[in-house]
Formats: C-alpha cells, sequence, structure tokens
C-alpha cells in the first residue's frame, strides 16, 4: 500500500461560537483513490475539508497533504503548501469577465511569484499546460470565451481544470455539484473520479447525496457527530449504515448550540 | 377599567411592527394633524425666504431689458472664449484622473473585505468622508487662497471632491463584490497582491470605469460653477461679463456651457453603456 497524500489525524474543531464541529476525525486517502466523505448538515465535513485545505487551523490534530503538515503552517510557507492541493467549491468561482483559458491560467499563479503576475499578467509559458488542463475536462473549444457564457456544468469543469493547472497532488471539492443538474452532476462526477483514476491525485469529495457515493466513490468516508463512523468500499457498505449518518441529527444540532 | 386600557396599549405595541393595516384604520384627527403640520412646515420657509410673488411681477420689465440686451449673443467673442471652455473641460478631466488614481487604492483600504487591518479601514473611511462632506465649490475657495487665481485651484478642488464620492461608491462596489473568486485563488497558492491584480481588478474594472465616466460628467458641471471663485475656466469668464454688463457675451457664455453639459452628458452616458 503506497503513502495517502492526504491525512488528518485526530483533529477536533471547537468553533469560537462553542460549536462543536469535529471530535477526532482522522482519515486517509492514497493517490489514485476518490474518497468521499458522507454527512448529515453539521456533522462537520464541510470544516474537516477547510482543514485539510489549509483554509481553518483545527482546535487539535493534525493534516497532512503529502507528508507536509498543512495544518502548522502559515504565510508564505501555507501559499507553498496549498499548491499542491486543488480546492473545488460548490460553485465554480470563476472571475466571469476573464476567458476560460485566464482563469485556468490563474491556477498556475502560486509559481510564477514575479513583478509581472503581481501586476495582472498571467505566466504566458503556461499556455500550453491550460490548454491541456482543458483538454482534460473537455472544454479546450471555450478557451478564448468568457467565463460568463458557460453553463454551471462546464463551470464547474472549468474551476476543477483551474485546480488541475496547479498540478496539485490532491484535490478536495465542497460539494461540488450541489447546484448542477442531474447531467452536469454526473459529468463532474465521472471528471473527478478520472482524475483520480489517470492522474493518480488523491481526490477527497464532501457530497450530501448518498446515491451519487455509491456509483462514483473507490471508498466511502461516513461522518457523524465530528467522528467517523466509517470507511469502506461501497460495496461493504449497507443502506442501514449510511441511514445511520441522518439519524437524530436534529437533536443533534441543538445540543451542540 | 384601567387593566382593560393597558391591555389595548400592549396589544397596540404588539401590532406595531405590521403598521399597513393600522394606519387604514387610524382617526381621521391624526391625518388631519400630519396634514396641518405639512403645511406649517411649507408656510414658514416661504416666510423664511422672504417669497414675495409681487416681485416677480414688477421684476419682469427688468428680466426683459437684460433678455433683450443679451441678444443676439456675441459670437465674434466665440474664439476668445474657447480656450477658457477647454480649460473648464480639463479641470474637469485632471480632476477626475487624479481622483480615480487617489480613490481606487482609499476604497480598496475602506472596503471591509479587501481593507488589511482595522484602522486603515477606519481611516480611510473618515478620510473619504471628509473630501466628500465639503462642497467642491468651498474647497476650490480654499486652493484659491492657497495656489492663486487660476485653473489649478479649481482642478485640485475637484480632484478631493472626487476622492470622497468616488471612494466611498468604489468601497461599496468592492464590498458587493462576489467574493468566491478570491478564495479560490487563495487556495491555489497565489499570493495577495496577485488575488487582488488577477480577481479583485477584473471584477470591479468595469463599475470603476463606469462610475468615472460619471463622474467625469458630474465635474464638468462642477468646473464650470468655480469659475465663480476664481479657479478659472468658462466659469470665471461668466463672472468677469456680468460685472461689465456685456450681457451679449453672457449668453454666448450660456450656450457655451450647455453644449459642454448635454455635449459631456451624452459622451458619459454613450462611453458607459459600451462598458455594460
Amino acid at each position: 500500500m503506497s503513502e495517502a497524500l492526504i491525512e488528518a489525524d485526530s483533529l477536533f474543531m471547537r468553533y469560537p461560537t462553542g460549536r462543536l464541529a469535529l471530535e477526532g476525525a482522522s482519515l486517509a486517502v492514497r493517490p489514485g483513490e476518490f474518497a468521499v466523505v458522507l454527512g448529515a448538515n453539521g456533522s462537520g465535513k464541510s470544516t474537516l475539508l477547510r482543514i485539510v485545505a489549509g483554509i481553518i487551523k483545527p482546535t487539535e490534530g493534525i493534516a497532512r497533504i503529502a507528508g507536509q503538515e498543512i495544518t502548522r503552517l502559515t504565510g508564505r510557507a501555507l501559499a507553498d503548501a496549498r499548491m499542491t492541493v486543488g480546492m473545488v467549491f460548490q460553485h465554480a468561482n470563476l472571475v466571469k469577465r476573464r476567458s476560460v483559458l485566464a482563469n485556468v491560467l490563474c491556477g498556475t499563479l502560486g509559481r510564477h511569484r514575479n513583478f509581472a503576475t503581481a501586476l495582472g499578467v498571467l505566466p504566458r509559458q503556461e499556455i500550453p499546460h491550460g490548454m491541456h488542463c482543458l483538454a482534460n475536462v473537455g472544454l479546450q473549444e471555450f478557451a478564448a470565451q468568457r467565463a460568463s457564457t458557460l453553463s454551471g456544468g462546464q463551470a464547474q469543469r472549468a474551476a476543477i481544470a483551474r485546480a488541475l493547472a496547479q498540478r496539485p497532488r490532491a484535490l478536495l471539492a465542497d460539494e461540488p455539484v450541489a447546484s448542477l443538474d442531474p447531467e452536469a452532476t454526473n459529468q463532474v462526477m465521472r471528471l473527478l473520479r478520472h482524475v483520480a483514476a489517470n492522474e493518480g491525485m488523491a481526490v477527497l469529495c464532501v457530497l450530501h447525496q448518498p446515491d451519487l457515493a455509491r456509483r462514483y466513490a473507490d471508498r466511502i468516508i461516513g461522518l457523524r457527530r465530528g467522528v467517523v463512523r466509517f470507511a469502506a468500499s461501497p460495496e461493504e457498505i449497507t443502506d442501514q449504515e449510511i441511514g445511520t449518518l441522518y439519524e437524530d441529527t436534529a437533536r443533534y444540532e441543538e445540543a451542540g448550540r | 377599567m384601567n387593566s382593560e386600557v393597558s391591555e389595548l396599549v400592549r396589544a397596540e405595541s404588539i401590532a406595531a411592527p405590521h403598521s399597513r393595516r393600522l394606519r387604514e384604520t387610524r382617526s381621521p384627527a391624526w391625518t388631519l394633524l400630519y396634514i396641518v403640520l405639512f403645511l406649517v412646515i411649507v408656510i414658514q420657509s416661504g416666510v423664511v425666504v422672504n417669497a414675495r410673488p409681487q416681485d416677480l411681477l414688477t421684476g419682469a420689465s427688468g428680466m426683459a431689458d437684460i433678455l433683450a440686451r443679451s441678444f443676439p449673443p456675441d459670437f465674434s467673442q466665440f474664439w476668445p472664449q474657447l480656450w477658457p471652455a477647454f480649460e473648464t473641460v480639463d479641470i474637469a478631466i485632471f480632476g477626475t484622473v487624479v481622483g480615480v488614481v487617489i480613490a481606487f487604492p482609499l476604497a480598496i483600504l475602506a472596503a471591509r473585505n479587501t481593507t488589511p487591518a482595522r484602522f486603515l479601514y477606519h481611516g480611510a473611511r473618515a478620510l473619504i468622508a471628509v473630501c466628500r462632506s465639503v462642497p467642491d465649490l468651498v474647497w476650490a475657495l480654499l486652493f484659491v487662497t492657497a495656489v492663486g487665481l487660476g485653473p489649478f485651484p479649481g482642478a485640485l478642488a475637484i480632484s478631493v471632491h472626487s476622492v470622497g464620492m468616488l471612494g466611498r461608491l468604489l468601497a461599496e462596489v468592492i464590498e458587493d463584490m462576489d467574493m468566491g473568486p478570491i478564495e479560490a485563488l487563495g487556495t491555489t497558492g497565489a499570493r495577495r497582491m496577485q488575488i487582488f491584480s488577477h480577481a479583485v481588478v477584473p471584477t470591479v474594472l468595469p463599475s470603476l470605469l463606469g462610475i468615472s465616466l460619471y463622474r467625469l460628467d458630474e465635474n464638468i458641471r462642477s468646473s464650470l460653477i468655480l469659475g465663480f471663485v476664481g479657479a478659472g475656466g468658462i466659469g470665471f469668464q461668466l463672472l468677469s461679463a456680468m460685472n461689465l454688463f456685456q450681457y451679449r457675451t453672457v449668453s454666448l457664455l450660456l450656450i457655451m456651457m450647455f453644449v459642454l453639459v448635454i455635449g459631456a452628458e451624452r459622451l458619459s452616458a454613450a462611453l458607459r453603456k459600451r462598458i455594460a
């Protein structure tokens, strides 16, 4: 078994409001693996992802990306570490007035820190790489179009291309299909699985649709009340087990406040 | 009975937030009171401004006299007055450009989502408020005292006032901006300055240009007036012609101002349409 690219080791997270979002959550995702985190609202799945991405710091515990402790880094070192992990959000978050290719090239800014890029110039030498990433998501013919002209599903694929342009070793996705129609949803899910399988990336995706997790994931990680309850391949998990994730969440949320 | 009254008062205070229905059932005495109050306010304003309609009638002959004396406009003055008109437009252009150049960085400090520090936010807000709350005519008076007569104090006055007007509008545009792309670029490992130039600037640039063009239009109007306090341009010519009773020059200048204002308005609107 190869070394895990995404690792979380007994993460605890208490927000300033006093809400305890994570209570010792641990997980590991290997290269080439597409892992999906399932859980009810308030189970801590988004918190988990944001800690692994280095956006927020946990109260306790360690998260590692490709062996680097992202939870301990700040400033420039954190920006460097973030380059190794791509992130996709619920919304595509493209700069709508720029071209699709320009948006994708923005993903490479981290490795081109100079005077010109600070003033808004895109790194020209990355254009072939950007086009390659667009081809990967099937959008190469849209490269010169404004991002605002893309449909929701196309925009999300362009956002994935931007994350790939970073040349990351791991990809995180926070409910990437929550605002997409069924067809676009399946395209994006297939793409994420493809990225894991063909690029050897570790992909960790938060979802709230168990059926999608069953259909696409290599491994399902069940999160309930801030603790990982199970982590196994879809065949090994019963519907009842998934159902337990969504039990008495209302009562828990009340207690947590 | 006392408890009944307090019951009623309580019921009314509970119903107060949805007062739309209450207003229809309000007693006519209140409506009458509001009408009387409104009339009192209007009448006192008439008294304070010494409004005497009969003055308009007796003044009519004087008005007609001035109109007659300012007709026809003295078109021989057109070429000599073209330079001051040009000066007026350039005061506005200079003021707008300097205003934008100073207002944009200030607006970034004065927007809650982009400001690097709390004290910079408050400092920038305060500076913008001062620039805005002092009218440009007053700024012009101050600058005329400081640097002397001529177009330069006018241009400075317009610059400072524009910083105030543009700063606030731009800060609002930045605060209303979609933060998604900024967060997304942050997770790619881009530096602060890169995020700013690649995500913030392209997002707010159309609004920035639109607001600036609108400001240019407003500033051309302002710079017409600024001449009255000695800050150069066509306004100064108008004041001199009035003082010398050269009413035919005055009417020519008024026509030139009209053309300038309408032209600036049309041009600014047309350019803004192209950006949108």
